[in-house]
């Protein structure tokens, strides 16, 4: 249980993180391509840090993965997002779409994790 | 000695004072499986990459066990933990690329974590299936590069930064497994394809 909630706080966090950062930067009517390169390189950075600094206690690779894709998709739809000046009313809200993305991100690979888990190959069985 | 093996000494020597820090988070989502795989070890042993000896307690009792790593100051830490073991435990100072055993002497071969930071793996794991017996098994605990594409490319981004501290994040292990002459008898996914369970033999 204990690992069961971190992974999701964890995976809440950077994406709360990535969606405040990449509103901190980005502007409507910039490039759409260019926020999207901007949002994913934030993102990759914050994934980077909070899985480094989490991942000795919860699993660096059960950290690692939900993390990066929520930093590096993450990053990219949210700067599309206010590059459009169709992102969050608030700082709040704008947070608040990140956990979801962070939580959603990772029960979805929690999913994938089941579907993928168990033996793969046996020459005697 | 070449410049690579006392680059990689020096690697794992710095790398001893921290590593335990990561066996909370290991013990816990991954003891399982290390117990149900070190269940299936047999005969005169050799492990490879032993560092601190945090594995240990998984062996199962009784067993005549070699364990091996490049790292004295690994072993340093090893050395309390070995003295546990209610067996035959003995801690060598070796390269896997480089073991100083005859032709055929082991039943069972394990690794756990080992074939991400051998520079050489193909060497390492070809000088393992030497040191075997013929019918002679080796049971690995390794993460390795994903299959899946988004996974695949993080864990290349990220190998270089990694392998500075620490070990590639990209093997192809079971490749590896198959290019250094064994046959494959099982795989498992742990954690998606990249910590996996694999069980090969020496024909």
């Amino acid at each position: 249980m204990f690992f069961q909630i971190g992974d999701f706080l964890v995976g809440m966090a950077v994406g709360v993180l990535t969606a405040l950062a990449v509103r901190a930067v980005m502007w409507p009517g910039i490039d759409m391509v260019i926020a999207m390169l901007i949002g994913m390189g934030l993102g990759m950075i914050i994934h980077f840090v909070v899985a480094f600094a989490v991942g000795p206690l919860l699993g660096m690779f059960q950290t690692m993965m939900p993390a990066s894709v929520i930093g590096m998709y993450g990053g990219m739809f949210f700067g599309m997002r206010d590059s459009m000046d169709a992102g969050s009313a608030s700082w709040g809200a704008a947070a608040l779409v990140g956990a979801i993305f962070g939580a959603v991100v990772v029960a979805a690979l929690k999913v994938y994790d089941r579907a993928l888990h168990g033996t793969v190959l046996d020459a005697e069985g | 000695m070449t410049i690579a093996v006392e680059d990689t000494k020096r690697k794992w020597d710095g790398a001893a004072k921290s590593i335990d820090l990561l066996s909370f988070a290991d013990d816990r989502r991954f003891g399982g499986y290390k117990r149900r795989l070190f269940a299936k070890m047999y005969g005169k042993s050799l492990m490879v990459a032993t560092g601190t000896g945090n594995d240990f307690k998984y062996f199962p009792p009784g067993l005549d066990i070699d364990a091996l790593d490049i790292s004295p100051k690994m072993l340093e830490k090893a050395a309390p933990r070995a003295e546990g073991y209610p067996g035959t435990l003995t801690l060598r100072e070796m390269d896997v690329c480089n073991l100083d055993y005859p032709d055929n002497t082991f039943d069972t071969v394990l690794t756990v974590c080992t074939f991400c930071s051998v520079p050489k793996p193909v060497v390492g794991l070809s000088e393992l299936h030497r040191v075997l017996k013929p019918g002679g098994q080796i049971l690995m605990f390794e993460h390795m590069r994903s299959a899946v594409a988004q996974f695949g490319v993080l864990l290349d981004m990220m190998t270089p930064l990694s392998r500075k501290f620490g070990p590639d994040l990209n093997r192809d292990t079971v490749g590896n497994v198959l290019k250094a002459g064994f046959r494959l008898r099982r795989v498992e996914n742990v954690y998606l394809d990249i910590m996996r369970i694999i069980e090969a033999v020496k024909d």
